[in-house]
């Protein structure tokens, strides 16, 4: 979905990625989409829709027997073009990522603080006793109150969601302009996970961060998100406003995670996700729609707008 | 008084006691019952012991104080072919479906050495994992998969399927849906209420997720500072 | 119902990809130091490979040694010639001070040295095995009395004793083995004990136990595969350290003269005149052999721990 070209942070074109293995797999064919400044887009999907990947590309995570296809523009600049020398400059910086499991993001043997000043210390050349206290106030913005104490915690002595505001108060220190957050409320309970999702809340509201959401629960990112694209088998099959999406969702897929949400009763989809080195021929949830035509099974359908949305389905021509 | 039922009675577990230290309790005083067929929801914040109850009332660990009732029957000080037999009867589902089948290991040889365990006979194998991989809804080419090629929710069926091999009468399941995506959460939850109501099994289910025990269970309790408050 | 695609076989690849590029990376800002690092293991990487091709063929070499001397060797190690010649034609490196050709004695030593190493190595990785995998598994009293047990045996020296029992009892080599064997199993037991702790927490083994197998199925066919790749390294290292022990005791000539390994050719080259002589085509070879046979054990072992560590670095779910 194309936005007014003056305010657009990041911009997706027709991004493909494959994998070269003992096969070769297509995790993602043709994304596109965009995100303006202060806003936040949401990909939803399942484990193994490709959504992680689009994370990764962005920000020249992905392992070297990749192959790359497609734009990726950020601030009108290619970063798919960057080298690893300018693209260090970005991350972290400009463009900032968090991932699922906080245990696996923080060290273990390094206290909080040591670990918060980090970036300050490596992209700012600050000093450590100016970076320590740059990091405290970033934990009392990210509303800890005892954060002069928490400067010297280890990351065992905090609970997962304790971690995961850490991390991004760590993300967020040198104020990037997007942020990326893979699968953040992954494995945490109830009420971390509502802690996560009002630090987020503040991050847009007060620095206006643009934010790219991906995640696989429709309810935690109802709350947070301005657009929704839904991604299935590495497509985008919807993008829509987050209103528009859970008012009136267009695509079977849409329609069927809505239903599987516990407020609509926990109805599930029948079926698997296709393994992505051999997605069905024609549409790729035919095997699993129940409003599926014989059509649907030969042709392969594109993505079309509609009123300011987007979805990829014959019932749509 | 005998009924058919899975009770605790007046269960306590403490870590760590020894001659210097008084040890760090669990829980204390928990009694409740599992009726066949039925599902008795345990909530409750995370780390608070409703893992280890769990495991208790299981088998695999001893309380401190208290008994569970199987059937009227006590289980602790009882013959270990009693013991054995008992096993079988009650099993657990754990979170993390990853962990559930050693990952050296092809599912189907995971699952053939549970049936020969039972002494179930080489010739009605097939039938048996036939008949269990209909119920969980899998195609049998799993069973030549090793656990890392399969995905969260297909792990979390197999490991259903393999308890069921057991015929249990009653299942501990410990955050069974916590590691898997809301939609695919929809499938196991559906096909745990299947099972459910086809072989009337009772569940103990454990969760963080209030809404997911309200959809499951027939009664539930809160495990709350070492203490159980049931709601119904 | 589900049809032939339904095994999510790439979508899982795909994500254990993404878990790599995730634990790759420890934290935004440092991003340089971990795509460096890896890139530079890359390019050590090939010459890592050659390294280990290398020291594959050295260790198949000296196995063929082992197993096929007379194929090497030009004549029997016992054939008497004239004794102190120096290398020629028809002797390679000479003969010793009752005449042997020492190439033969070299090639059919081989078989003495490696034999003495893998038995010795034998021997005590089983011990640590079993004694660690019992109390790692069991944990509580057993646990303490195993490990207890294997400090002890720590702490008694291996020279002194076989000096001891030399005095007492006719060297031989199978007390060389026994002594050997019987006192390095500490360290296997020590990482055995560790890895069946961490592996007993396992959701398979609890799920196992849970339905009644018995411990001895659950350690044989749940916690021992899941240890063998750990064993691999440290039992070839073992045969590595038991070659070097016994070349120093038969050196110190607490060895079995009867079978010539190249311990004991090393202990005649110096004490039956070789070094005053300066017979260096007698003492040299047999060192020479013990250096390259053991250090290329050695590489292999490391080569396998290497492995083993790139496996268990590609996700847990994997190894």
């Amino acid at each position: 979905m194309k936005s007014h070209a003056s305010s657009t942070l990041l911009e997706v074109r027709d991004l493909e990625v494959s994998f070269q293995g003992i096969e070769t797999v297509t995790v993602l064919s043709g994304i596109s989409f965009s995100i303006r400044e202060s806003e936040t887009l949401a990909l939803v999907g399942e484990t193994g829709c490709g959504k992680s990947v689009v994370a990764h590309t962005i920000m020249h995570l992905l392992p070297p027997e990749s192959r790359v296809k497609g734009a990726v523009e950020f601030k009108g600049k290619n970063l798919l073009g960057l080298n690893e020398k300018e693209m260090t400059k970005i991350r972290g910086k400009e463009i900032a990522i968090i991932f699922q499991d906080p245990s696996l993001a923080l060290n273990p043997v390094y206290s909080i603080g040591h670990q918060l000043a980090e970036p300050l210390r490596v992209h700012q050349k600050e000093k450590k006793k100016a970076a320590l206290s740059r990091a405290a106030i970033a934990l009392k913005c990210m509303s800890f109150e005892n954060f002069s104490e928490c400067i010297n915690y280890y990351p065992s002595w905090c609970s997962g969601g304790m971690n995961q505001r850490f991390l991004i108060a760590a993300s967020t220190m040198l104020n990037p302009a997007l942020l990326i957050a893979d699968e953040p409320s992954k494995g945490l309970d109830k009420k971390c996970v509502a802690e996560l999702e009002t630090e987020l809340k503040k991050l847009k509201v007060e620095r206006k961060t643009s934010l790219l959401l991906i995640s696989h629960d429709l309810g935690f990112v109802q709350r947070l998100a301005n657009r929704i694209a839904v991604m299935y088998a590495g497509e985008i099959i919807e993008l829509a406003d987050s209103s528009s999406v859970f008012e009136k969702p267009l695509h079977p897929y849409t329609r069927g995670l809505l239903n599987s949400l516990p407020e609509k009763g926990f109805i599930p989809i029948p079926g698997f996700s296709p393994p992505l080195n051999s997605p069905p021929l024609g549409c790729r949830f035919h095997p699993r729609c129940p409003l599926r035509e014989k059509y649907c099974i030969q042709v392969h359908p594109e993505l079309k707008e509609i009123d300011g949305r987007a979805v990829r389905c014959f019932l749509y021509p | 008084m005998f009924s058919i039922s899975l009770r605790a009675d007046h269960l306590s577990k403490t870590y760590g006691t020894g001659l210097l230290s008084r040890g760090r309790c669990i829980f204390r005083e928990v009694s409740f019952e599992i009726k066949p067929g039925t599902t008795f929801g345990l909530m409750g914040p995370s780390g608070e012991g409703k893992t280890t109850l769990g495991r208790v009332i299981a088998g695999i660990e001893k309380p401190t104080e208290g008994t569970v009732y199987y059937n009227g029957s006590p289980l602790s000080g009882i013959k270990k072919t009693v013991h054995a037999a008992f096993r079988r009867r009650v099993q657990i589902m754990f979170q993390d479906p990853s962990d559930a089948f050693n990952p050296r290991k092809t599912i189907g040889n995971s699952v053939s050495e549970v049936l020969a365990l039972f002494k179930v006979l080489g010739t009605e194998h097939a039938s048996k994992t036939r008949e269990m991989l209909m119920t969980i809804g899998l195609p049998e080419e799993v069973f030549f998969r090793y656990p890392s090629q399969l995905s969260g929710g297909q792990l979390q069926r197999l490991a259903l399927g393999r308890i069921l091999l057991l015929e249990p009468e009653y299942i501990v399941l410990d955050e069974p849906t916590s590691a898997l995506d809301v939609s695919v959460q929809a499938q196991i939850l559906h096909m745990l209420k299947k099972v459910q109501a086809e072989k009337n099994i009772g569940y103990l289910l454990i969760s963080h997720d209030e809404v997911v025990i309200r959809f499951m269970s027939e009664s539930c309790g809160l495990l709350e500072n070492g203490r159980l408050k049931i709601i119904n | 119902m589900s049809q032939s695609a339904c095994i999510e076989g790439s979508c899982m690849k795909e994500a254990c990809v993404e878990e790599n590029s995730e634990k790759r990376q420890e934290k935004p800002g440092f991003k340089l130091f971990g795509e460096v690092s890896f890139r530079s293991f890359r390019k050590h990487e090939s010459s890592l490979a050659l390294f280990n091709w290398i020291s594959i063929l050295l260790f198949t070499f000296f196995l063929f040694m082992a197993f096929f001397p007379s194929s090497l060797a030009p004549y029997a190690p016992e054939e008497r010639f004239i004794p102190y010649e120096a290398p020629s034609g028809r002797h390679l490196l000479g003969t010793n001070d009752i005449g042997n050709d020492i190439l033969s004695e070299l090639v059919f030593g081989a078989r003495i040295s490696i034999t003495v190493g893998f038995a010795a190595a034998l021997i005590s990785t089983l011990i640590g095995t079993v004694l660690g995998l019992c109390a790692g598994y069991f944990r509580g009293v057993l646990d303490e009395l195993l490990m207890g047990f294997t400090d002890v045996v720590l702490v008694i020296p291996k020279i002194p004793l076989i000096i001891v029992l030399g005095a007492f009892l006719r060297p031989s080599i199978w007390i060389l083995i026994l002594v050997l064997g019987l006192l390095s199993w500490e360290s296997t037991a020590r990482v055995t004990r560790s890895k069946a702790l961490q592996l007993r927490e396992a959701g398979y083994v609890k799920s196992a136990q849970c339905m009644g197998f018995s411990p001895y199925h659950i350690m044989t066919s749940d916690i021992f595969p899941n240890i063998i790749h750990v064993l691999l390294p440290k039992f070839m290292l073992a045969i590595a350290s038991a070659m070097i022990s016994e070349a120093s005791l038969s050196f110190l000539g607490l060895g079995d003269i009867s079978l010539k390994s190249w311990g004991i050719m090393l202990s005649f080259a110096f004490f039956r005149g070789g070094f005053i002589r300066d017979m260096w085509w007698w003492y040299m070879p047999p060192g020479i052999c013990i250096t390259f046979c053991v250090l290329s054990i050695a590489l292999v072992g490391f080569g396998l721990e290497a492995k083993e560590k790139e496996y268990s670095e590609e996700g847990a779910n994997i190894s």
